[in-house]
């Protein structure tokens, strides 16, 4: 079983997709990232895909689920390392019509996004 | 040896069985699209439409087999990647309904088959329910 | 039987080749039809037009006139000769031929509508051939510089730390538009951009197929982060898009590249002082 390492930064998650993942390991990673979200009562998640070099639709669902399920407990998440060539592949699959995912160009702007979705949030704005 | 047996010769078939075997396809697509010598944005395109239609064939067929090669047009011409997913599952009654339905109608099934003819240039699907399933796509080099 | 009859009258032609060019040319040059070309040039191609023509009528195939259409109208537009030349060209010989058949079998009414039937459709063929030979070549010329134009005309340019601006010009096809969408989204990594400001006032027409390029453009474009801002609709295409009914409300528009550039800016945080007067 592959163990991808979480990764705590401040108040918040990191996850590091670094290769192509079985379905299973999706599985067994999405329960791991809910699980230590609540444990630790991070504030936001970021997800970084820059290593993978496909997202076909059961991928970019997953991705989905989780940033809602994060949203659910009370935090956020922000996907990071989408390369271009997945991006326009996502686009016309039509990934979009579910595609509800905060979305940053690399790990520096996500953590910079992350901080302000939380500040918003906290504010008292809509989410 | 004529072009066809060379094309023959080159092909990669991968059996389905199990979703680690998603992945063995999608390489070998990958590896054959970069040969070949198609875009970074179709390398993934083809990957991505091989993962949608294996991933289907592991989850409504149980198994199935992966047949990816080169193609030449019939108009001479054109030179491209043809990938030929064969399983013998259930069967689709209605494949119109299904590439229509999206999501909620019919699963999964529908977004992976819309979503492949989507990323490919030739999509051609042969099922009839007791029958199991034949999918073929294909994609051209452009100039 | 009609077979026959073309067979006929090929070696009609072949027999009677030199009296009938000699005919053709003498009523082409007074016509003006010959005017920019040499002595020897007309000998040359007017004698390759004429036996594919002969040999069309014997075998039957019209392989060669689809070829000789082809090398033909490649040259002529390259060198912008006159359709009309060639086509008024044509439509002599094929007159010609028709005159002498005529005059041949005057006195043999059957054989002469029989003659005339054959020939009738394979003389209109050829000249349908030729004419759509010409119709296509222009068309292949303007797409190829219709894409070379907007290969040229795409640079990705970054105007201010975070923002690129794309100005298109021309028309947009669909390969094309894969290929700016690729650039556009590699410039956005390569440069770290927060914003893309895509101008559209060279655009002549926006059809459903920009609107929904555009559409997919800012989907992609929010994946790496970036924000799109669409500028330089005119009037007109906005009257269009509008009654395309595809749905555009999320697409940021702003009238041109100047106020787009300062939306930018008021996302970003920037402020322009202007400090000498």
């Amino acid at each position: 079983m592959l163990d991808i390492p979480i990764l705590k930064i401040e108040d918040f998650l990191v996850v590091t997709i670094q290769s192509e993942l079985s379905d299973d390991e999706i599985s067994a990673l999405q329960e791991d990232i809910l699980f230590r979200i609540k444990d630790v009562g991070a504030a936001g998640l970021i997800i970084d895909i820059t290593a993978l070099d496909i997202v076909d639709s059961f991928m970019g669902r997953t991705l989905s689920n989780i940033a809602a399920t994060v949203e659910l407990l009370g935090a956020k998440a922000v996907v990071v390392g989408i390369r271009p060539a997945v991006a326009v592949t996502l686009v016309e699959l039509g990934i979009r019509v579910k595609w509800n995912v905060n979305t940053a160009l690399n790990f520096d702007r996500g953590m910079k996004l992350l901080k302000r979705l939380i500040e918003a949030e906290r504010r008292g704005g809509a989410s | 040896m004529s072009e066809s047996e060379e094309n023959e010769k080159e092909q990669k078939k991968v059996k389905i069985v199990s979703s680690a075997d998603i992945i063995a396809a999608r390489g070998k697509g990958r590896e054959l699209a970069k040969k070949m010598g198609f875009s970074v944005v179709d390398q993934t395109k083809i990957t991505t439409a091989i993962s949608e239609l294996t991933r289907n064939i592991v989850t409504y067929a149980g198994r199935g087999e992966v047949t990816i090669k080169k193609a030449r047009s019939k108009t001479g011409g054109k030179n491209g990647i043809v990938v030929v997913c064969i399983d013998e599952g259930p069967g689709i009654e209605d494949v119109g309904l299904v590439l229509k339905g999206g999501f909620s109608t019919s699963g999964s099934l529908g977004l992976g088959l819309s979503g492949a003819k989507q990323l490919m240039d030739e999509f051609e699907i042969k099922s009839k329910p007791g029958e199991g399933t034949v999918v073929t796509i294909k994609k051209w080099l452009r100039r | 039987m009609s077979q026959n009859l073309e067979r006929e009258l090929s070696t009609l032609f072949e027999d009677h080749a030199d009296r009938l060019k000699g005919q053709w040319v003498t009523e082409m040059r007074e016509s003006g039809l010959l005017e920019q070309m040499s002595d020897v040039e007309t000998e040359k191609r007017y004698t390759a037009l004429y036996n594919t023509v002969v040999s069309t009528f014997r075998t039957g195939e019209f392989e060669d006139v689809g070829r000789y259409a082809k090398e033909i109208t490649e040259e002529a537009v390259l060198r912008d000769m006159s359709v009309g030349r060639i086509i008024g060209g044509i439509l002599k010989l094929r007159d010609i031929y028709a005159r002498f058949i005529f005059s041949k079998y005057r006195d043999e009414k059957d054989k002469l509508y029989k003659f005339l039937d054959s020939y009738e459709p394979v003389a209109n063929n050829i000249l349908t051939i030729v004419t759509m030979a010409f119709v296509e070549e222009r068309e292949r010329v303007i797409q190829e510089q219709q894409r070379a134009m907007m290969g040229l005309s795409t640079p990705v340019l970054q105007i201010r730390e975070e923002i690129l601006v794309l100005p298109l010009i021309g028309t947009v096809d669909s390969e094309r538009a894969e290929q700016i969408l690729e650039k556009l989204l590699n410039g956005i990594v390569e440069l770290e951009a927060s914003v893309v400001i895509i101008d559209l006032t060279g655009v002549p027409v926006i059809d459903s197929l920009v609107a929904n390029y555009m559409i997919k453009t800012v989907h992609a474009a929010k994946m790496l982060g970036a924000d799109t801002i669409i500028t330089g609709i005119s009037p007109v295409n906005a009257q269009t898009l509008a009654g395309l009914g595809i749905d555009i409300s999320m697409l940021i528009t702003k009238n041109n590249l100047r106020a787009g550039l300062w939306h930018a800016d008021q996302i970003l945080g920037f402020k322009v002082i202007r400090e000498k007067m």
